[in-house]
């Protein structure tokens, strides 16, 4: 009877146990059971990610040499229009260098852009994140900023040797310095709990009370150069209404995200070419 | 033997219904739907096992959904271990040749990871109505799926077992 009794008792000794260990443990070894863990299952996501590269290439193999032709001549066109945009653009690049080497205006930070799979999305009440399929091997930094043909989708939050976690711009977790394409004065950005059902939303705080939004003509928020990780003037979203703060001093707002945002295939991450240096440059 | 060797089925079907469960909530993220399938994880080993062995596989297993999930890394670990230790006190009550104990004790299970996980990350968002509105959603749908999920489960660890030659019944089977 007795040694039943101390047999019930094993479960709860070994949990006393864990949990005392779990706090002891140094944090290096949980860190490194975490990134260990991790790593062997990376493996699994990407070879399930290229398999659907095979998949959609198989899909595509399937379509007849005139539905091709036709898919062809369409991107020609498109190529041609996008040809005319790119020197339209280097033009304008090159007027706008002139203008800032004129006005002795400090340099823009430049980024290189890294276009990365989706492997996996991570999205519900409690977390908003994506997985990437390029890592350490890629040189993506953490923190780097994520975006997509719509504007920012987020930000990295962990690297790895193969793939990286974005933390969407959906996540209450994502904050970011902001301004009204119209406006120029900085507003704060922030992601909201998710109320469901394929609609996106955020939250802008901090506007200006002079600035008015109505559903006929929602106003355009884009990033600002303010908070370093992002370049000035992608978009993040529309905003239909503003109402005074919790403070009675400035307005905050919904912000409409773009829906595509839930059902991401691909995206850019901007690598800084000349990372800021926490001891000399003022973010 | 030192070890069972069940609990490399039972590890691996852990990590297969993980896997599958993301695949499925990665497919399902543009109509803001999550699936929580935690709860069978832990079930067979609690009933099945011995103390060592069942001990080794929860933990593997909790570390190894720690990985996956980006909740805090030792939540689900702890929360796997809470769980099974309260299975393994009263296993002598379940009958596992049947699916009918297994699969309520997997919605409880499963419940109670929901709740861990909602403490957990979402302590600040309580007062949020829209974030009960998605637990609740991502309550019913998981538990919903789970009467077809579970039963599919354990019958795979048990086909695996048997497959394998190992033994289809608990160590200690309950005494009638």
């Amino acid at each position: 009877m007795a040694k039943l009794r101390l047999d019930k008792l094993k479960p709860l000794v070994a949990l006393g146990v864990f949990l005392i260990a779990w706090w002891i443990v140094p944090p290096v070894i949980k860190s490194f059971l975490k990134i260990s863990f991790t790593e062997f299952q990376a493996p699994s996501w990407v070879v399930s990610s290229y398999l659907e590269d095979l998949q959609g290439f198989w899909a595509r193999r399937s379509h007849s040499k005139i539905e091709l032709i036709e898919a062809g001549r369409e991107l020609a066109r498109k190529k041609a229009y996008y040809q005319y945009i790119a020197q339209r653009n280097e033009s304008l690049e090159a007027e706008v260098d002139r203008l800032e080497s004129i006005l002795h205006m400090p340099t823009r930070r430049e980024f290189r852009y890294e276009v990365a799979r989706v492997v996996r999305r991570d999205l519900s009440a409690w977390w908003q994140q994506i997985i990437i399929r390029k890592g350490r091997d890629y040189n993506i930094p953490e923190g780097a900023a994520v975006i997509f043909s719509s504007g920012v989708v987020g930000r990295v939050v962990e690297v790895n040797a193969f793939t990286s976690r974005i933390e969407l711009v959906t996540s209450p977790n994502f904050r970011m310095a902001a301004t009204f394409e119209t406006d120029g004065r900085p507003v704060i950005y922030q992601g909201v709990v998710q109320s469901g059902f394929g609609r996106a939303t955020g939250s802008v705080n901090d506007a200006p009370q002079d600035i008015i939004a109505n559903s006929q003509a929602p106003l355009k928020l884009v990033s600002t150069s303010l908070g370093g990780t992002f370049p000035p003037g992608l978009t993040i979203g529309s905003v239909s209404w503003l109402e005074p703060g919790s403070t009675g001093i400035f307005q905050a707002g919904e912000v409409t995200l773009d829906e595509r945002l839930l059902s991401l295939h691909e995206v850019s991450v901007l690598i800084p070419l000349n990372p800021l240096e926490p001891n000399n440059d003022v973010p | 033997m030192f070890l069972d060797p069940r609990i490399l089925i039972m590890f691996g079907a852990n990590a297969l219904l993980l896997y599958l469960s993301l695949l499925v909530n990665s497919a399902l993220s543009s109509w803001s739907l999550y699936l929580v399938l935690l709860g069978p994880m832990l079930v067979l080993p609690a009933i099945f096992l011995r103390h060592r062995s069942y001990l080794l596989c929860i933990l593997l297993t909790g570390l190894w959904v720690d990985a996956e999930l980006p909740c805090q890394f030792g939540l689900l670990t702890l929360g796997f271990l809470t769980a099974g230790a309260c299975i393994f006190q009263i296993r002598f009550r379940f009958r596992a040749e049947h699916n009918y104990h297994p699969i309520i004790l997997s919605h409880s299970c499963n419940l109670f990871c929901i709740a861990l996980i909602s403490i957990a990350t979402g302590f600040e968002y309580l007062s949020v109505s829209s974030f009960w509105i998605q637990i609740l959603i991502t309550t019913v749908l998981s538990h919903g799926l789970l009467t077809i999920v579970a039963p599919w489960f354990f019958d795979l660890q048990r086909l695996l077992f048997e497959l394998c030659r190992l033994e289809t019944e608990p160590e200690d089977f309950p005494i009638l």
